[in-house]
């Protein structure tokens, strides 16, 4: 591989400056979009996420029906990779079974989360627009779905924030041990073993977080799991900070401006 | 083509829009002239990883965002040699790449470029059409869908009627640049998009900048890696006003007599036609007859008509309203007169109504005056072409 | 559109229950597999047909090779695809040509487990590079489904690629020669190592609360359609993990996904103890076959006149 890690042994540093357990910058906006339910921008780093969420609503089209028989919500999640959002140009048909899988993902994970039973026999669906992708897609779409949601003002139970840890040759070289990092951009996610991690908080007081989604496909030692998973929570604890402090801001605002 | 059906408006509301719409001066919905736009945000350059791109966001909360990428390519070369030594080499890779699609197309391209190499009328414009693409993603459509198909293929037409973009295209003899535009709509089309998404493409072909060339003639192109030193597609001139620029697309429509721009949704559904004008500014390095003719013009630069297409107005789709006398549920006595009524009885008093007493969807064509009028609303000298293309100078790149 | 029968609630109440006091309907314990049965295609000429029975759950996996052209932007490596066709014969729910999510998920793990972790050697199934090499097409069918589809499927697509040979080369030059199964002993395939899926599913330990978790291993369908979150581990008998995959579902604490791995490891060894004695056994048996009289010479009644379809 032309571009190794090997710099971040000797000088502690990645490639892009930043140290092992410094997220990227991650700056959020909800209520971007006046014609949807509930509507979020967010950037880490370069990867750009647009979201919107519709709903909870009856299903639309003839395909309603048997589905939409159930005592709980249907979330439905809809993913569109502009073909500009990469390096090279590239179209993504629909059918493209990555990102199906993380339709899926981003589905279910939320199913859980939200209290779907109080929306019987309705649909919340989530689009999300990828602008531009520089790693950390998966965690990415999570914190922005998330965000679109609660600007929706569906009730869950607690935030789902996400993000990705790697495994990479320590930094301490006489030691025989790979040291995690946080928060992948797109070059190191195409060398390092590494997995997504996505959290859910169980509120004020309710204990450790929950790991709600684990993704990894790349192979990895066993012994390494432990330090990546620790330091994925904790990641998604920060995550979460940072997602909660635009929520209340963004409420904040929304009061003053009712106020004047 | 339909652009949406599903109009939420009864007969009665739709007439009484109608009859708003053809006073003199029309009363519009929101009160606005018939030349005025509606309040829009725009931005430009948002994306890191595109070459240019624009956002504009409109008033009713209609999204779209377009990003350009630009990719070098090998031009085909027009010499029968490396055509031969070309054609075998892709048949090689074509086995391995069946199915992969993107392999296949080139190959396809390269036939094509077999054909009008040897033409020598050609030489005078050194761009090729298939050197742009334009590709529109609205959301819960599929790809081959009627609408995203017949908007892309318009808004190619007015581009490339253009003819100096596809020339800026041009490196050397043997490489180009492919230009992708991709559009994408972030929501569900409330009024026809046209406007919106030829106003973004616009903003960000202004905004899109391709590395400077460092090699010279015909050598494999080299580029400056110096994003600063980069090369807008439009180049920026002192004169804003004076500066080079893509074609826009308008949407103009017509009821009775009145002219309306910007037609909102319900403006749509009883618009009597609907009409799709692409205009550019005259450029000064254009070579030809039409240079002279520039030159005499009194404005700096006057705008030209490129592309023109009438739209199926959604209008077409509406119920008809039914006239009282035919209705058989108003009262007995009118009940009672209606069933004696053969079908030809009914379908002459329905003929006769016209749209007099109840709405009607609109028949037929635009009338030429109509049609003139409109094209010189929007390219005459201080025309709404003009005062469109000012405010988006507004706009930062 | 077809869906599966959702157990009644008080079916659902009733595996719960018994869940809770360490109880499974076929009496088996929580971390235990139903019986695995792996057969290989019994003509002696047929390589890579696996069939295996995880309890009344079915796979089949056959593997095809053919010479081919190489992706022009992997010169040096031979193409491998895997196919998984899940038909109304493996459940009413599932129809031909429309996708679910049990299929993309499927694929996407076995995609993940196989391809990307390079537990097979795509170099070697090279011949001349850019030009020619060979095309390893894994075709998994799923002929009855009774829960636990993705561990029966990658064990049956492991299998068979262990058990497949390629038709042996010879390169003189230019010219490539590829021959039959009768003029060269076939080529076993080069694998790196071998992952299994390991799928464990929980359960809540109480009512109303997501709190403690009961896991389970090996679920039947009726016992997947109760359960609130699974998660699937593909790893490899030195403990390297392929991949994890957990899709949304009831949240785990961190400290379960690491005995998860553990518990998993156990099972991923079992798997390759199974598979390693059921080759040799099969070779032993092929080896007996064609040791005794020599092919030609077998009067066998029972010979397969038609390979199966796969």
């Amino acid at each position: 591989m032309p571009l190794d890690t090997s710099t971040y042994a000797l000088a502690h540093l990645r490639l892009d400056g930043r140290r092992w357990n410094e997220l990227r910058r991650l700056h959020a906006q909800i209520s971007t979009q006046a014609a949807a339910d509930g509507s979020s921008y967010l950037e880490q780093g370069n990867t750009k996420v647009l979201c919107t969420v519709s709903g909870p609503q009856e299903q639309k089209g003839g395909r309603g029906g048997a589905r939409d028989q159930g005592n709980e919500a249907k979330v439905d999640v809809e993913m569109n990779i502009a073909a500009f959002s990469g390096m090279d140009r590239k179209r993504r048909a629909r059918s493209d079974k990555r990102v199906q899988e993380m339709q899926v993902t981003i589905a279910s994970a939320f199913q859980s989360t939200l209290f779907t039973h109080l929306f019987p026999h309705s649909t919340i669906t989530v689009t999300l627009h990828i602008l531009s992708q520089d790693g950390s897609l998966l965690a990415a779409c999570l914190n922005a779905a998330t965000l679109a949601l609660i600007d929706a003002g569906i009730p869950m139970s607690d935030y789902i924030s996400s993000v990705t840890v790697a495994s990479a040759p320590s930094s301490d070289q006489s030691l025989d041990e790979m040291d995690p990092l946080l928060d992948l951009n797109g070059l190191e996610e195409q060398e390092l073993p590494f997995m997504t991690v996505g959290t859910c908080g169980r509120g004020p007081g309710g204990g450790e977080e929950k790991v709600m989604v684990l993704v990894m496909e790349t192979k990895v030692q066993m012994a390494r799991l432990e330090a990546m998973l620790s330091v994925g929570i904790d990641g998604c604890k920060q995550v979460r900070g940072i997602l909660d402090g635009v929520v209340r801001s963004h409420g904040k605002r929304v009061l003053e401006s009712k106020v004047s | 083509m339909a652009p949406y059906t599903g109009i939420p408006l009864s007969p009665a509301e739709l007439s009484y829009l109608h009859t708003s719409l053809s006073q003199h001066p029309p009363i519009r919905p929101d009160a606005r002239s018939p030349t005025a736009f509606r309040p829009l945000i725009a931005e430009t350059d948002i994306l890191p990883a595109a070459n240019g791109s624009a956002r504009i966001c409109f008033a009713d909360g209609t999204e779209a965002i377009v990003g350009v990428k630009a990719e070098v390519e090998k031009t085909p070369s027009a010499s029968s040699h490396s055509i031969n030594s070309h054609s075998i080499n892709g048949e090689v890779a074509d086995e391995g790449v069946r199915g992969l699609g993107s392999g296949g197309v080139r190959d396809v391209e390269d036939d094509g470029m077999d054909v009008d190499g040897g033409e020598d009328g050609k030489q005078s414009s050194k761009g090729r059409d298939e050197w742009l693409e334009v590709a529109i993603d609205i959301p819960g459509m599929r790809d081959d869908d009627a609408l995203p198909v017949f908007l892309s293929a318009m808004l190619t037409e007015a581009l490339l009627a253009d003819g100096a973009l596809k020339d800026k295209l041009y490196i050397n003899t043997r490489f180009h640049w492919r230009l992708y535009i991709d559009i994408l709509l972030l929501s569900l089309p409330l009024s026809y998009p046209l406007p919106l998404l030829s106003l973004t493409t616009h903003l960000a072909l202004l905004a899109t900048r391709l590395p400077a060339l460092v090699s010279e003639k015909d050598e494999d192109p080299l580029f400056n890696d110096d994003w600063e030193a980069s090369t807008h597609l439009y180049p920026p001139t002192k004169d804003e006003t004076a500066r080079q620029k893509p074609p826009i697309t308008l949407l103009v429509m017509s009821v009775g007599e009145n002219i309306l721009f910007d037609p909102s949704r319900e403006e749509l559904a009883v618009a009597d036609a609907v009409v799709a004008i692409s205009v550019t500014q005259s450029h000064t390095n254009t070579t030809g007859p039409d240079a002279d003719a520039d030159a005499d013009a009194d404005s700096p630069n006057p705008l030209h008509l490129i592309a023109l297409r009438t739209i199926d107005p959604p209008s077409r789709l509406t119920a008809a309203g039914l006239p009282n006398s035919l209705n058989t549920s108003a009262g007995a006595g009118a009940g009672a007169a209606s069933q004696s009524l053969s079908s030809v009885e009914v379908a002459v008093t329905r003929e006769k109504d016209q749209g007099v007493s109840v709405w009607r969807p609109p028949r037929g064509g635009v009338k030429r005056a109509v049609l003139a009028r409109m094209i010189k609303m929007v390219v005459q000298a201080g025309g709404v072409g003009e005062e469109v293309l000012g405010g988006l100078r507004g706009v930062e790149i | 559109m077809p869906s599966e029968v959702t157990p009644s609630t008080n079916n659902h109440d009733f595996i719960l229950t018994a869940l809770r006091q360490n109880l499974r309907l076929d009496s088996r314990p929580l971390d235990t597999y139903r019986p695995i049965d792996l057969t290989f295609s019994s003509d002696p000429d047929t390589y890579g047909q696996t069939d295996v029975r995880i309890g009344k759950t079915r796979v089949l996996c056959n593997i095809s090779c053919e010479v081919g052209a190489p992706y022009p932007d992997r010169k040096f490596d031979g193409v491998f695809t895997i196919s998984c066709e899940l038909g109304p014969m493996g459940s009413p729910a599932w129809e031909v040509g429309r996708q679910d999510q049990t299929e993309i998920i499927l694929s996407r793990i076995l995609e993940k487990t196989v391809r990307r972790s390079g537990a097979l050697d795509t170099e070697s199934l090279c011949i001349v590079a850019g030009q020619k090499c060979f095309h390893l097409r894994a075709d998994i069918h799923i002929l009855d489904h009774d829960g636990n589809v993705l561990d029966a499927a990658c064990f049956a697509l492991m299998a068979a690629l262990l058990h497949f040979r390629r038709p042996d080369v010879s390169i003189e030059g230019e010219e490539v020669t590829v021959y039959s199964v009768r003029e060269r002993e076939p080529v076993k395939l080069t694998m790196t190592h071998h992952p299994f899926c390991i799928t464990t599913s929980f359960y809540p330990s109480r009512q109303g609360s997501d709190d403690d978790l009961i896991s389970v291993l090996d679920t039947t369908l009726q016992e997947e359609q109760c359960r609130t979150g699974s998660l699937t581990i593909s790893l490899n008998r030195h403990g390297e993990v392929c991949n994890i995959a957990k899709y949304g579902g009831v949240g785990i604490e961190g400290l379960s996904v690491l005995t998860c791995v553990n518990a998993s490891l156990e099972k991923a060894k079992m798997f390759d103890r199974l598979l390693k004695e059921r080759l040799a056994e099969d070779e032993k048996a092929r080896q007996a076959k064609i040791g005794a009289m020599g092919l030609e010479l077998s009067a066998e009644n029972e010979r397969v006149m038609e390979r199966p379809v796969g």
